[in-house]
């Protein structure tokens, strides 16, 4: 009798224990926010009973890998105030004795440690799976040995040299072929000047034979 | 007519030209050369921002009554100087007038403040597109700190394209006083530059003239590009209306006036001797009247044109960051009274607020400062104008398209063009004077003269790429041209028409153009145009007597924001030999032609005397 009414009281008690051990605020539990909307859209589940029953397990699971020696089970995941935010609060109870809670930095340390599993586990992300408190490890950033930026930068400024030496050398070339060409036709500069090229432009007059020498045949 | 020809041979040989001087191969290249000159940066950064000041769609008015009154006949008149002198501003204005040849070489000394600090922006434009080349581009995202916890404070308080342009492109420090070293790689994107600048004149009018083809045309095409990308974005129309909204009651601030005056002005780029540059090397006969209008269109309406697309563009940033700030406030509404997702959509987060108010007060009040408000009218009012337009809230408004990296390639290839553009002018217009005087064309080629002066001006220039370098770039950006160039303007406004003589212009336009000079000319050249610039110079003097102690905008690391810093002594004495240094020119050189004209006299009467006596 005693036994019977005993098992009872366990039967109402632990549930209610349980109650009291994971509770808003709990000093040893962590809140998670689900956004499954903003991760999936249309493809978004519905978050009933069975998925907390998926949460728990992943949380055993976590809980497991990282105590390699104990052997948490889906029980030792209590949950309460779920939200239709989609949003919970869990304690990790000891599997030896399960009015203990495991500390929250132990958890935390758990949870790191797996979260990429979990957020897997859900086809969720750092940013819609949140413990609230344990901030996402960035990702670090990837330094390649030569920024790339150098890499162009070698690449225009190899192409401006090349361009440069180019149009130097051809004008060198022109001139030294112009010099060649010079001193074979004559004096073409002279004769330039001489024709009265001013400003490029030719002033091209007429020949005024009133003014040329022809006056010594008539002298008397 | 023959007196007039053997005053020009005897110009000649005082000034030493070869027998042929280079010229343009078609008009086309002279007036794409002016246009790639006149559209530069301004055209993107400051006509958008100015339009936005003063009443969008009204500020058109006076803009286009500028641009005929002072815009058109300023250039006109500088167009023909040149194609008439054929000599770069020097020789020009000492063959005008020979007491105020110090007006050319007041316009090669602004110049050369113009190329030594300008080239800085170009270093900028290739520093952010070779960064574009990435997969994820730099400004995107703050970097992570040392211990991978979080991002780096400061971007954190500033914003990723603010810490971007800052820390990484500038590093700059705290204030003027704080020089440190070199940013090497400002420096090199500077080498860079200064190296292609010189690959496009170094065969002086024969190479630029081919390049001006690519560098006048390729940026239209990139800007309608931008505009078709522009106005298919979301939000882009809100930006449009907010900027075309007319707001005539600002068109009675005088302010109005003479911003759409110094806009036209400086769009133009009168003043700076590149224009009378450009047309020494036009054929005589060149009908510049009819370029000079063609151009000054132009250059208005690729101002009205990128507007469009700036607005575009800064309707979407923002649209996209009012949106960003509504699911903020969506989601701190949703985690703090755990509602269900759907509940709230961003249509309805003013109503939710509201409703939530009304029924959890207490909740409600918990939320505090947390709470931002999200306001479209804000966003668009942050007007920004200059570097901070160009590098900071377009990389911002890129970095949130869609294949992100090519609209930032595109972007800043565009920028690249349209500064380089401009530098061509600025180089040449340093160049030209040089190359004209008998003493430097005799002892060294075009080529090393153009060298010479590119080294000169990189190795200056290295001064901007310190950390301290933007303050200095931002003191020569607001006092190195602009006193100065409404000063010798207004000198060559006066000179030409009063001290030249309008009547002689006349002829010499007439004896180029064939017909005469119209009446529409000689009012506002006359008349109109030094009154207007008259008014512009004395407002400027009135303005900076007004302004107190001039200041600039120091970057505050720990704050992550710019603050009002005043300038320190040093570099105010700095600003005033900036401004002295050019306008001090003219009554020098003025001085100093007197001066040896009495002593040559003198020396005359000295030798006739003892001949006589012999």
């Amino acid at each position: 009798m005693l036994v019977w009414i005993l098992f009872l009281l366990c039967q109402v008690g632990a549930p209610a224990l349980a109650q009291d051990l994971c509770q808003r605020d709990a000093p040893n539990g962590y809140k998670v926010r689900i956004s499954l909307k903003t991760a999936l859209g249309e493809d978004a589940y519905e978050w009933n009973q069975s998925e907390m029953f998926f949460f728990q397990a992943t949380m055993a699971f976590a809980m497991r890998r990282h105590f390699q020696m104990e052997t948490y089970n889906v029980d030792n995941i209590i949950l309460c105030v779920q939200t239709s935010r989609v949003s919970f609060w869990f304690v990790v109870t000891s599997p030896d004795n399960t009015t203990m809670l495991i500390p929250k930095a132990d958890v935390e340390k758990a949870v790191r440690m797996s979260r990429h599993r979990i957020n897997n586990a859900f086809l969720l992300s750092d940013r819609t799976l949140e413990f609230l408190g344990i901030y996402p490890t960035l990702a670090a950033p990837v330094n390649p040995d030569t920024p790339p930026w150098l890499i162009v930068f070698g690449v225009v400024i190899g192409a401006v040299c090349a361009g440069i030496i180019a149009l130097l050398v051809s004008s060198l070339l022109q001139k030294r072929r112009k010099e060649k060409g010079m001193t074979e036709d004559g004096q073409d500069e002279e004769d330039m000047q001489v024709k009265g090229v001013e400003n490029g432009i030719n002033l091209d007059g007429t020949y005024n034979r009133g003014f040329t020498d022809d006056d010594r045949f008539t002298k008397l | 007519q023959a007196f007039y020809k053997l005053h020009a041979i005897s110009l000649d040989s005082t000034m030493g030209k070869d027998a042929a001087r280079a010229e343009w191969d078609n008009p086309m290249q002279f007036v794409l050369a002016c246009v790639s000159y006149a559209v530069g940066l301004g055209n993107v950064w400051r006509f958008p921002y100015l339009c936005q000041m003063h009443g969008g769609g009204g500020f058109l008015i006076p803009y286009l009554l500028m641009l005929v009154l002072l815009g058109v006949p300023l250039f006109y008149m500088e167009l023909a100087i040149g194609q008439k002198m054929r000599l770069g501003s020097i020789g020009a204005w000492r063959a005008i007038n020979p007491y105020l040849g110090g007006v050319g070489l007041a316009s090669v000394v602004t110049s050369m403040y113009l190329c030594l600090y300008y080239n800085v922006i170009n270093a900028w434009s290739f520093w952010y597109l070779f960064h574009s080349f990435q997969s994820v581009l730099p400004w995107a995202e703050c970097p992570v700190n040392s211990n991978l916890t979080g991002h780096v404070e400061e971007c954190e308080r500033a914003t990723p394209t603010q810490y971007f342009f800052y820390r990484e492109t500038l590093d700059i420090s705290g204030s003027i006083e704080e020089n440190g070293g070199i940013h090497m790689g400002q420096a090199l994107c500077l080498l860079l530059a200064w190296m292609i600048v010189y690959l496009f004149i170094v065969k002086g009018v024969k190479s630029t003239g081919k390049v001006v083809y690519f560098t006048a045309t390729f940026p239209y095409l990139v800007l309608i590009i931008y505009l078709i990308r522009g106005v298919t974005l979301h939000g882009a129309i809100n930006g449009v209306k907010y900027m075309f909204t007319p707001k005539m009651e600002q068109l009675a601030n005088p302010t109005t006036w003479i911003n759409a005056a110094t806009q036209i002005f400086f769009s133009l780029g009168l003043g700076f001797g590149s224009l009378i540059a450009f047309a020494s090397y036009n054929q005589y006969n060149n009908n510049f009247e009819k370029q000079a209008i063609v151009v000054s269109m132009v250059n208005s309406s690729t101002s009205i044109f990128a507007s469009i697309v700036t607005f575009s563009i800064y309707g979407f940033k923002a649209t996209f960051n009012y949106e960003s700030c509504l699911e903020r406030v969506r989601l701190l509404l949703l985690n703090t009274f755990d509602l269900a997702e759907d509940t709230i959509s961003l249509e309805n987060v003013i109503h939710w607020i509201a409703e939530l108010n009304r029924t959890h007060p207490e909740q409600f009040a918990s939320l505090g400062g947390r709470l931002e408000t999200c306001d479209l009218e804000a966003e668009l009012d942050t007007a920004v104008e200059g570097t901070g337009l160009a590098f900071i809230v377009y990389s911002e408004a890129i970095k949130n398209m869609p294949v992100s990296q090519l609209w930032s390639v595109l972007y800043f290839i565009m920028l690249l063009l349209l500064g380089m553009g401009s530098m061509l002018g600025n180089v040449i217009a340093v160049i030209t004077p040089l190359s004209d005087l008998k003493f430097i064309s005799r002892y060294m080629s075009t080529k090393t003269l153009n060298g010479l002066v590119c080294l000169f001006c990189l190795l200056l220039g290295l001064g901007f790429t310190t950390h301290s370098g933007n303050y200095w770039f931002t003191m020569f950006n607001d006092y190195g041209a602009t006193f100065s160039l409404l000063f010798i303007v207004l000198i060559e406004v006066i000179t030409v028409c009063y001290i030249y003589g309008i009547k002689r212009f006349e002829k010499d336009v007439e004896d180029m153009l064939g017909h005469r000079l119209n009446c529409y000319w000689k009012i506002m050249l006359a008349g109109v145009s030094p009154i207007l610039l008259i008014a512009l110079f004395i407002f400027y003097i009135v303005n900076y007597i007004q302004g107190g102690t001039p200041t600039y905008q120091a970057w505050n690391k720990e704050l992550g924001k710019s603050v009002v810093t005043e300038y320190p002594p040093y570099a105010q004495a700095f600003i005033g030999l900036l401004l002295a240094s050019s306008v001090c020119c003219i009554p020098l050189t003025a001085l100093y032609t007197y001066c040896k004209k009495r002593n040559l006299a003198s020396g005359k009467r000295e030798r006739t005397v003892s001949t006589v006596s012999a």
